[in-house]
């Protein structure tokens, strides 16, 4: 009886039962698993050996390993930075003087953030590699003698991430800069203050909102990526996201590739609640 | 008035450049996939050997059965769990509410590598689940829910509730309230969402490469294996066409039905 007064409260659980029961089984269970996995170590043969050990992390954090986890963090600083510089000013531009072309090019900001990434960087490497399409011309008209090596270095990989994760960046921000009030600005000039001013006193802080959701939309995916260094990089500039491809499917060491994904989780959360701390709920109703 | 007209024209060049640079490797793909030059590195007259060749891959054709299987039997079961999820989360007030929604949020905000790397340890260390169709359908459906979650989401927030109320007062049960009043209001949002959710599915790489196992081929997983050998890329120009093509007729879509959103 009990029992049939308790079920019968739970109305909403026709609702959202099926989403919450896949997400507990399918995203929180898994990272449970992880984060049990890390603390274990592997055998030789790659077995599971339980026993308690903080080897993992120690592993992870000392030399070549380190590097490559301080590399990540660096790259996607890097690309974020960039991706602003770029990002903002261009969506400005275009709500400002976009006119009729508004529509054509905010679309053609959003076709490539859809477009496939493998296909996107493959068809980098196409135009930068060698053979690759750009030595092919420059050999075929005489400006070089010997092809350019134009890959597999760092500057390759992060150009690959500003490559992909502009759009992401971008749109965000635009979308802001569109909700805009245009009477605030007005207002701002007939008080005096001139461009420059009304810029970083009105403008910048009515679109922080936009530049928030815009950061964690293009660094949190650009610090754990690994496809940029895997096409671009040709395996030889490593990130995070390189270790876990490296631990869960070339070597099969699975303990040592749950303590980095373990890492990539929580410095992710970390970024997250910094980001809410600063720029306030905005952001995130932005992003949902 | 000189200098302001000079700034005008380098800001104009700005643009173009990014343009420019965010385009060009697409649209020389592209064209490359119909020229007759045997690497594609130049243009070499117009053809259409590369597409035939394709068609005529049996390799090929089969992993394009398996990404639109896949990727619509994702979209469907995430579109409509999610809805579902969305309703639940916008109408009552419960227990752990809150971090149900963060929760959901999770697999959208982490990297794709780390998703793709937990499930690959949950299907082979704890579920056993072999690796193939079903694994790579729950790791795309475990992506692909939240997302229609918050896009209903935000739909729902905009939605004039009254008319459920009164359907409930005019003595109507809960499943004719969904097909009259609930389904229509929010059929747009959920179209959007399953607009979204196609083309994501249909592009996965990432978490599909840690969670195929052996054997099992989608698209992207099939360009891959191609890009290992540096010699026969120009078959892969032919496929890539279609993964440009389709977002743009995905955007199409979700702008005309937002427009009717909205009209």
């Amino acid at each position: 009886m009990q029992m049939v007064k308790f079920l019968s409260k739970q109305v909403h659980l026709p609702y959202v039962g099926p989403v919450g029961l896949w997400v507990i089984i399918f995203v929180i269970i898994p990272m449970g698993v992880a984060v049990y996995l890390s603390f274990v170590q592997a055998g030789s043969h790659g077995q599971i050996i339980h026993e308690f050990t903080i080897g993992n992390y120690r592993a992870l954090f000392t030399g070549e390993r380190l590097m490559i986890l301080a590399r990540s963090l660096q790259y996607a600083v890097v690309t974020n930075i960039v991706c602003l510089l770029i990002g903002y000013p261009l969506a400005y531009w275009i709500v400002r003087h976009g006119g009729r072309f508004k529509f054509l090019l905010l679309g053609l900001m959003i076709v490539p953030s859809w477009i496939s990434q493998l296909l996107r960087l493959y068809a980098l490497r196409r135009l930068g590699g060698d053979p690759g399409i750009i030595n092919s011309i420059l050999l075929g008209l005489g400006v070089i003698s010997s092809p350019l090596k134009m890959l597999f270095n760092p500057t390759a990989v992060v150009f690959g991430l500003i490559y992909t994760w502009l759009p992401f960046m971008m749109l965000p921000i635009y979308a802001s800069l569109e909700g805009l009030d245009e009477s605030l600005l007005e207002a701002s000039v007939d008080l005096g203050a001139t461009p420059l001013n009304r810029f970083f006193t009105v403008t910048l802080p009515l679109t922080k909102g936009g530049v928030f959701a815009g950061t964690i939309l293009c660094l949190i995916p650009a610090f754990g990526d690994w496809l940029s260094p895997l096409i671009l990089g040709g395996d030889r500039v490593l990130m995070a996201g390189s270790l876990v491809r490296l631990y869960f499917i070339n070597v099969g060491n699975f303990p040592l590739g749950a303590a980095v994904a373990v890492i990539l989780t929580a410095a992710v959360l970390l970024m997250i609640y910094i980001f809410i701390k600063l720029g306030g709920e905005e952001a995130v109703e932005r992003l949902v | 008035m000189k200098t302001g007209k000079i700034a005008d024209i380098i800001q104009r060049l700005g643009v173009i450049l990014v343009y420019i640079v965010l385009w060009m490797p697409i649209i020389i793909l592209v064209v490359m996939s119909f020229s007759n030059h045997a690497i594609g590195l130049r243009w070499q007259g117009f053809t259409l050997q590369w597409y035939v060749q394709v068609l005529n891959t049996s390799k090929a054709m089969e992993a394009l059965k398996n990404s639109l299987f896949i990727s619509a039997v994702a979209t469907v079961v995430s579109t409509i769990g999610g809805t579902l999820g969305a309703y639940g989360l916008y109408k009552y007030k419960f227990r752990g509410r809150g971090a149900l929604r963060m929760s959901v949020l999770l697999p959208i905000t982490i990297p794709y590598v780390v998703t793709a790397a937990t499930l690959l340890l949950f299907f082979t260390q704890v579920v056993r689940i072999p690796l193939g169709y079903i694994s790579i359908i729950i790791a795309h459906i475990t992506f692909s829910a939240p997302l229609a979650v918050f896009i209903v989401l935000g739909r729902m927030a905009r939605v004039d509730w009254t008319l459920e109320e009164a359907s409930a007062d005019l003595g109507a049960g809960k499943l004719t309230t969904w097909r009259k009043v609930i389904a229509p209001v929010l059929l747009p949002a959920i179209l959007i969402s399953a607009a979204l959710i196609f083309p994501w599915s249909f592009n996965d790489f990432t978490i599909t490469y840690f969670v195929a196992g052996v054997g099992t081929m989608t698209l992207p997983i099939y360009i891959f294996s191609l890009m290992q050998y540096s010699m026969t890329p120009v078959v892969i120009n032919a496929i890539s066409s279609i993964f440009v093509v389709l977002p743009i007729i995905g955007l199409l879509l979700v702008t005309f039905l937002q427009r009717k959103e909205t009209a």
